[in-house]
Order: C-alpha cells, then structure tokens, then sequence
C-alpha cells in the first residue's frame, strides 16, 4: 500500500499551481498515471503526495490556433492517436501516439506526463522534438514557454520546477506538402519500450528535399533531433540509392551518438532498418517493412 | 492517511464509499465491491488481466488510482451479461472454446466489447491489434480471435433477424 498523505483534485490550472506553491509536502502532479500508480506502489517514489489534474477540464483539447496545433497536457495517446486532425496535420505524432504501449495504456497515458516522465524512449517525445515543440509551464510565476528539447535534461530528468505544470504542448503546423512519419523498433509489437525509435519530417521542392527534421529516440538520454542526417538531406532527390546512403549514414551517426556503450553494436545496425523502412514510406510511399 | 469519498458509477448503479485515496481502481472493485471479476495480474499495465472500461475506453484499473475515476462510469466483467442472458462475446467465447484456465477471460471479453461496440465488422488483423495489451499464458489467442468474429457474426445475424 503506497503513503499517500496528501490527495488533491484541483478544478483549474490555477488551482493546482497554487496548492503546488503553498504545500511544505513533497508534492508530484499527476496525469494518466500509467507510470506513477506502479512506482508509488513499489515504493519508488519518495514522495508525500499527489496533485491529480484529472479533474481539470481545459488541458485535454486539441485545436488550431494562429498556424500553431495545440494540444492540453492531458491528452491522452488514444485521443492523439484517433484524431483526424492530428491524422492530416501531423501524421508522425498520431503514428507514434498509436505506438505508445497497449490499448490500455494509450486510453489512460497522457502526452504531458510522456514529457514529464523524460524517459529516453518516450515515443511522443522523439514525434514533438522532431515538430520542435514547445510546452507551456504555469506556475504561481506565471507562464513560460520553453522547447520540449530543451525541458529535457537526462534520463527521467527535467527543468521542470516542482511548482509548475506542463498545461499544454504546441508546435507549427507543418507545411501542406509534407511527408512524416514515426517508426519504433521494440522487443515485440505489443507493449513493447522502444529499443530506438525514429520520427521524420520532409518537404519536396521541384523534386528535391528542401526540408528534413530527423529525430531520434533511445540513443542517448532523452530524444533528440539529429541536424548531421536532416542536412544529409537537404538537396537531394528521393531514390533508392538515397535511401541506401541515408541509412548508411544513419548507422554512423548512432555510432558516434553511442559511443562505447554496449548497446552500440546492435543499434547502428539496427538503425539500418528503421531508416530504411521509415524513408521508404515517405520517400515513395512503400509500406514494405523490414523489421 | 487521507480519506477520500469516491463517488461513481459502475456496472450501471451507483456507488459511493470513502477510501484511502492510495487504493487502485482495482483494489475497490475487487476488495470494497466485491467485484472479483476483474483479476489482478502483473500490477504494472503489462497483462491486461485486470481490464475494465472506463468512460467507454479500455483501461488497466492497477494503473488508475480510484480517486482518477470518481464521476466516471466503470464497467467490469460482471456488467457485460444482460437480465441474466450471457453476451453474445461471452457465448461466442463459450461456443469457439476460447477460454481455457479463465483468468484472462474478463480483460479479454472487455477489451473485445470495446472493439465491437467502435468497430462492428473488425478484421482479424483489428482483432489482434484490440486484445494486444490482453496476455493469455494458456496461449489460446487463436480461439480468441476466432471467438470475437463468431460475436461479431452472431449480433448481427440476430440485430438481421430483428430488422427483417
């Protein structure tokens, strides 16, 4: 049985912030709880209580304003994954949302405690930091908005304050004629922690990339965009043998990104693949998969 | 410790109780309601055993702390029959042999009934895809599978019959 001595269900953001501010208790937010209900319960997480935002209305929304999509922090990875916006808009962040866990996992985790959580192989976060994202934090302080990329600061680490909350994430739609996609190579297919993953965004200009974002997830701390494989690109005509030196240069990257570490061997392979498969959708719109 | 008053709706009635706001969603169906339909497996989201619908979605109640659910409407196992009249899933379950030791029966039987109620003609592909967060250590997914396309097809015969 968790020590839960605090239990909060605060009505509004502004309420929450200020229960945040004004408690001496070690206090964490919580969201879907997919991955705070289990550490509580083994004890893992060393703390006096809980701020559930589950009750706020206004932080599960999806909508457009000024160019930008706008997503409330809890949103969950079933309502990502089924939006028809989201679908049209930014396929890569609906395909990784589909990509997240099980059904039951996707009905309940949500994309502001993904960030939070800053787990290395958090499939919405290789999606956001490829859209370079934003989160805004509220707080008794007032609001800031700052990068996703730059939120994240190490396995399970943040500059999130223990006072603000992730109220919503945004990022520019990406422009009409954009191919994007998600890819994650897991230990199986279902319920699987990716062991890479890979988001891509492109854009074609009289036959040529004249844009690439290139991110990567679980080859290093958190997710994170690759600018050497998005300049690779940039220029170049979509091909077969394009798709063969990308990938190439794919597992050089992860090479260079891994270092000694063990995984190293396998995963500059394995890179190999999930750049292949995922640049052969987008590039000539095959669906053959190699993984 | 905390108290906390939950209220909300399960299986259509409903139920209002004080608790320890620690408690799963779980642990109040099983241990203060009684509902021991629901099973626990592995606690961490990674069996399904302990499935119930919340809101019309699947979820896994060792993940949900009870107090997430207040307001809400739950459904277990033990609110799928109707009057007594098993569901067409749990005699298509019946019918196609699709249950064998039985304790990932009821996260099977909901995480299905949330697929046919979206979804009336699933593929097998779909089928898969809706039982993939359900694990069976008795293997018999094919039964499965084929247990929810027999549901498929008796509801709809029956709602044919009842249209002509």
């Amino acid at each position: 049985m968790p020590e839960c001595s605090v239990y909060y269900q605060p009505e509004s953001i502004s309420e929450a912030v200020n229960f945040l501010a004004s408690s001496e208790r070690t206090l964490k937010p919580l969201a879907g709880g997919t991955d705070i209900v289990p550490a509580m319960r083994k004890g893992e997480m060393n703390i006096d209580g809980l701020v559930d935002l589950s009750k706020i209305p206004d932080i599960r929304s999806i909508k457009i304003e000024d160019n930008e999509i706008k997503l409330g922090s809890l949103c969950t990875f079933a309502q990502i994954e089924r939006s028809p916006l989201i679908q049209t808009k930014a396929s890569l962040l609906a395909q990784a949302a589909g990509a997240v866990g099980s059904p039951q996992i996707r009905s309940l985790g949500t994309i502001g405690g993904n960030i939070a959580n800053a787990s290395p192989a958090a499939d919405t976060v290789t999606a956001f930091i490829a859209l370079d994202a934003k989160a805004r934090l509220e707080s008794t302080n007032g609001t800031r908005s700052v990068l996703v990329s730059e939120l994240l600061c190490g396995v399970g680490k943040t500059n999130i304050s223990s006072n603000e909350i992730i109220a919503e994430i945004s990022f520019k739609i990406p422009s009409e004629n954009n191919q994007s996609g998600f890819i994650k190579l897991g230990r199986r297919k279902a319920l699987a922690i990716a062991r890479m993953n890979l988001a891509m965004i492109i854009t074609l200009h009289d036959g040529l990339i004249d844009f690439a974002r290139v991110s990567l997830g679980a080859v290093g701390p958190n997710p994170s965009r690759n600018t050497n494989l998005e300049e690779f690109l940039i220029g170049k005509k979509p091909s077969d043998s394009l798709i063969d030196s990308f990938a190439q240069f794919a597992g050089e990257e992860v090479s260079r990104m891994l270092g000694s570490r063990a995984s190293a061997a396998y995963k500059c392979e394995a890179v190999k693949g999930i750049v292949r498969d995922l640049s052969s959708r987008l590039f000539l719109g095959s669906e053959q998969v190699v993984i | 410790m905390a108290q906390y008053h939950l209220e909300m709706k399960v299986n259509g009635n409903s139920v209002a109780l004080d608790i320890d706001p620690g408690l799963r969603l779980l642990d109040v169906l099983r241990d203060c309601l009684h509902l021991t339909g629901t099973k626990e497996g592995c606690s961490e989201g990674e069996c399904g055993a302990c499935s119930v619908i919340l809101d019309g979605e699947l979820v896994d109640s060792c993940l949900v702390f009870a107090p997430q659910a207040s307001g809400r409407e739950v459904i277990t196992i033990e609110g799928v029959a109707r009057n007594g009249e098993l569901d067409y899933l749990q005699q298509a379950f019946l019918d196609a042999g699709a249950v064998q030791c039985g304790y990932c029966t009821p996260g099977m039987i909901l995480a299905a009934k949330v697929l046919l109620d979206r979804n009336p003609h699933p593929t097998r592909q779909e089928i898969s895809k809706a039982i993939s967060g359900n694990i069976c250590r008795c293997t018999g997914y094919a039964k499965m599978v084929q247990g929810v396309e027999l549901a498929a097809a008796s509801k709809e015969a029956k709602e044919g019959a009842v249209r002509a």
